[in-house]
């Protein structure tokens, strides 16, 4: 099936911005039933080439993050790179580019819907996916990093005979609870929120094995006006909910950080930074995979460059954010007059590991300003690159605060170096592999996109559609940013 | 989308004559002046280094406010709002003071040696010594006149552009107005947020030379956000309660900017909580001695009074939809916040003189009174002679439809 034909005016009203209405957010077909054709397309035919041989590797990849982790359970932790002093290394980098990650896809499903953004709905269930997925990834790395992993329950504070407890005034263990309440609240938003999508699947199945499977987990959904009014309050109270720990996961991790008293780590602008940092890596990745995904499953004219343009600008405005955290630490390094501090961005800047720090500035400093320009926000191309380049110079930026720090010591007979072994690379290479096994499997089986919510943007789904003698509906269809 | 437009009553979109508001900034005016006088008479009785920090404190009250204005007037433009635009001029109003603070910063400026401990002749101390590239009176006054200049700038051409869709009947114009506004946002935003922090560092963190954190540009950001939500929240209610607007500046108004305020009251909790709980934590002196300050004898008091009174109070109290959408627990609910905002400027800047306790004194409630006469004066002179809303906004309209669902 071609995509639906879009004309040159559709797609100057989509991408126009009129003083009074708002531009249409869908090109198209806006029908309801061509909405729910498009989107239910690529779980209901047969797969793809594409998507198989996507898989397979996927898969394989994933592979070798089991056999890496069987080695590592098997011999130690003592496999990887990271020794005195540098003894956080590429797992807790990988963490906290997991986990932020994660952040654009609630701030996309809460916040943007708090805020009455309506362009959301078009990307929401897919940013959400990607949010459990990452935090899935995330959470594999403390688990295999603590050494004895058939120990892991203790990081819960479980009653038990010894009467040990975890340190409450650990960061770690507030990691522990954070990052878990947010996987937890995400995957309850994210489901709440398919349900009335599951039982349009449900009602579309040709097998009676996808209709038992999909009828289970719609939860008996018949879009009686009981359900809808349910299913909106709950949505509300979870967006409210889900809102402060947008925040509060990404405070949290960079407190594992933040109140150590090591130059580099040890700044008070931390928290908003990472929080700051995490939406900004987590859009980029976004955008990575939906300008392939929506090129592949051909709904461009439901993910239109509008929806990438709102992206690029959500990217260049957190981009300035953490160019003002950088700037703010070099400044207040000097101006501290604490020569550790000093002596710790200097080092970052033109010690053994500057080339990571000059990747950091470049990818995430530099290539995103060119989102200044509305034909790089529009292009497709630029789009793609530079979410990449933003992917590669955020994981770096996690790199060049955990290890830098590290490296140099306060006692100069204690510094050591770091440098990755084949099993660091392995880990690393084999959580991309998990998330895209999860993603492929996700694109398979659900929902792309938030059919009901979408559906609930167009002009005729407002109560007073038709009632106002049209005089707004021509310039209305769906509101939008 | 002009229907709407021929419905607002010429009589809601101006003031009055009679209308007791007009008479506001006389008021406001005389009180000012009076304000000053008292604290230049009750001046004589005490130091000129008392005198300085308690005008800087009221000053950088309403210094907050004025920024905060300049915040929302961009994000406005910067996000393309459109339920705001019927506030929008009250935010204006308040923007257009920054020429009298501009002015009234002079006596900061002339004093800034019996302020700042760096610029007291010779510094002994060689960590302030190291600053001295930094700190030093020249560079201070250089930066301080930059930073007026872009604030000065930002409010006049936002201000003149809005008030000449006002007048102008051409819907061609009043769109190429909206667009300009539109694309000078971004880079006023950015402008604003490097001038607004390097300010910050210069009147606040440099009180105490020694100290430093990369957060005090968020931190009096996020005050600042929170009283002009406050204040707009303030005046919406009172004018809807005196029957002023109420077609214009409708509930659902009233209520999105109680969800603001809300919101920022609580980013406000979550920066200061950021802030202390790293310096507690690493327990490093040099960083800690700023807390250090505000835990000993009554400040301790005051410190518990700003994390409850700025935070726990109205996180009950504005949490509920009911009490942002009745005009008068939201006018108390913002008085409240106002308030709270006073305790928290006067938190950061005054235990660097009163070390011991705190120490109020009828001279900071006559600086206070003083310096916000004078700006209420300004602003209330300002919302008589302009309409209350800006009339000629294309999305006007729109913003009067803004309904919350």
């Amino acid at each position: 099936m071609a995509t639906p034909r879009v004309s040159a005016v559709e797609h100057e009203a989509n991408l126009s911005d009129p003083l009074s209405g708002r531009a249409p957010l869908l090109l198209g077909d806006r029908s309801l039933h061509g909405i729910t054709k498009a989107v239910c397309r690529p779980v209901e035919c047969v797969p793809s080439r594409a998507w198989t041989l996507f898989f397979v590797v996927s898969v394989a990849m994933m592979g070798l993050y089991v056999l890496t982790t069987a080695y590592l359970f098997y011999e130690g932790i003592g496999i990887w790179g990271v020794n005195n002093p540098v003894n956080w290394g590429w797992a807790i980098s990988n963490f906290v580019f997991w986990v932020g990650i994660s952040h654009a896809g609630t701030l996309i499903s809460a916040v943007l819907y708090l805020f009455r953004q309506k362009w959301r709905t078009s990307i929401n269930r897919f940013a959400e996916a990607m949010t459990i997925f990452a935090v899935v990834c995330a959470l594999s790395y403390p688990t295999i990093h603590v050494g004895r992993v058939w120990l892991l329950h203790w990081v819960f504070p479980i009653p038990n005979q010894m009467g040990t407890w975890p340190n409450f005034r650990s960061p770690l263990l507030w990691d522990v609870f954070a990052v878990t309440i947010y996987g937890l609240v995400s995957f309850i938003f994210w489901y709440l929120g398919m349900i009335p999508d599951l039982a349009t699947l449900r009602d579309r199945a040709k097998t009676r094995a996808r209709k038992i499977t999909y009828g289970i987990f719609a939860l008996g959904w018949r879009g009686s006006t009981r359900h809808w009014k349910h299913y909106e309050r709950a949505y509300l109270l979870l967006a409210a909910l889900a809102t402060p720990l947008v925040l509060s996961v990404h405070s949290i991790v960079s407190f594992d950080f933040a109140i150590s008293q090591l130059p580099g780590w040890h700044t008070t602008i931390f928290p908003p930074y990472f929080v700051a940092g995490a939406v900004f890596s987590g859009f980029a990745m976004v955008l990575t995979l939906m300008v392939i995904a929506r090129w592949a499953f051909k709904f461009e004219h439901i993910v239109t460059i509008r929806h990438l343009e709102n992206m690029a600008k959500v990217i260049l405005l957190t981009g300035m954010i953490i160019a003002y955290a950088y700037g703010m630490e070099l400044f207040i390094a000097w101006y501290g007059q604490n020569p550790y501090e000093s002596f710790s961005c200097a080092n970052r800047a033109f010690g053994p590991y500057a080339w990571a720090y000059w990747i950091m500035i470049v990818c995430n400093v530099i290539a995103p300003q060119i989102f200044w320009f509305k034909r790089a926000r529009q292009n497709v191309v630029v789009l793609f690159v530079v979410s990449i380049l933003i992917n590669i110079g955020m994981w770096f930026e996690r790199f060049v605060i955990t290890v830098t720090s590290l490296h140099r010591d306060f006692l100069p007979s204690s510094w050591g170096d770091y440098s990755p072994t084949f099993f660091d690379v392995a880990a690393l290479v084999g959580s991309f592999g998990l998330f895209f096994t999860l993603f492929a499997l996700f694109i398979r089986y659900l929902p792309m996109v938030a059919m009901s919510e979408v559906k609930a943007g167009l002009p005729e789904a407002k109560p007073h559609h038709g009632a106002e003698g049209g005089s707004r509906e021509a310039s209305a269809t769906g509101e939008g940013a | 989308m002009s229907q709407a437009l021929v419905d607002l009553r010429a009589e809601q979109l101006h003031l009055p004559k009679t209308s007791r508001w007009c008479k506001l900034a006389p008021v406001f005016g005389g009180l000012g002046i009076a304000g000053l006088l008292t604290a230049l008479l009750l001046a004589g009785q005490t130091t000129l280094q008392h005198f300085l920090f308690s005008y800087l404190t009221a000053y950088l009250y309403w210094l907050s406010l004025a920024l905060g204005g300049l915040f929302f007037v961009l994000l406005h433009f910067l996000i393309r709002a459109n339920w705001s635009v019927s506030v929008r001029r009250m935010a204006e109003n308040v923007t257009a003071t920054l020429p009298l603070l501009a002015l009234l910063a002079l006596p900061l400026l002339l004093g800034a040696r019996h302020i700042f401990p760096w610029a007291q002749g010779v510094v002994s101390d060689p960590v302030v010594q190291g600053k001295a590239a930094y700190l030093n009176l020249p560079f201070f006054y250089l930066r301080g006149g930059l930073y007026f200049a872009i604030w000065l700038g930002l409010a006049h051409f936002f201000y003149r552009w809005s008030l000449k869709q006002d007048r102008s009947e051409d819907a061609e114009l009043k769109e190429h107005l909206t667009g300009q506004m539109t694309r000078f946002a971004p880079l006023g935003m950015v402008l604003y947020g490097l001038s607004q922090t390097f300010a910050s560092f210069d009147w606040v963190m440099s009180l105490d030379p020694r100290w430093f954190s990369t957060m005090v540009g968020v931190t009096f950001f996020s005050g600042s956000v929170v009283a002009i939500m406050a204040f707009l929240a303030f005046m919406a209610a009172a004018l809807h309660l005196s029957g002023q607007l109420r077609d214009v500046i409708t509930l659902e108004h009233h209520h999105d900017l109680g969800k603001l305020l809300i919101g920022f009251v609580l980013f406000w909790a979550y920066i200061a909580f950021s802030q202390y709980l790293v310096y507690w934590y690493a327990n490093i002196p040099e960083e800690t001695s700023w807390y250090r300050h505000r835990l000993v004898g009554s400040w301790q008091v005051l410190s518990i009074v700003l994390a409850v009174g700025h935070f726990g109070v109205p996180l009950f109290f504005l949490m509920s939809r009911h009490i942002k959408r009745r005009p008068m627990a939201l006018l108390v609910g913002a008085a409240w916040m106002l308030a709270l905002h006073y305790i928290d400027i006067y938190w950061q800047v005054m235990p660097t003189i009163h070390r011991h306790g705190v120490h109020f004194t009828l001279l900071d409630l006559a600086t206070f009174v003083g310096i916000g006469g004078l700006f209420l004066a300004v602003f209330f002179w300002l919302l008589r002679r302009f309409p209350l809303v800006p009339v000629g906004d294309p999305r006007l309209a729109e913003s009067v439809a803004h309904e919350n669902f």
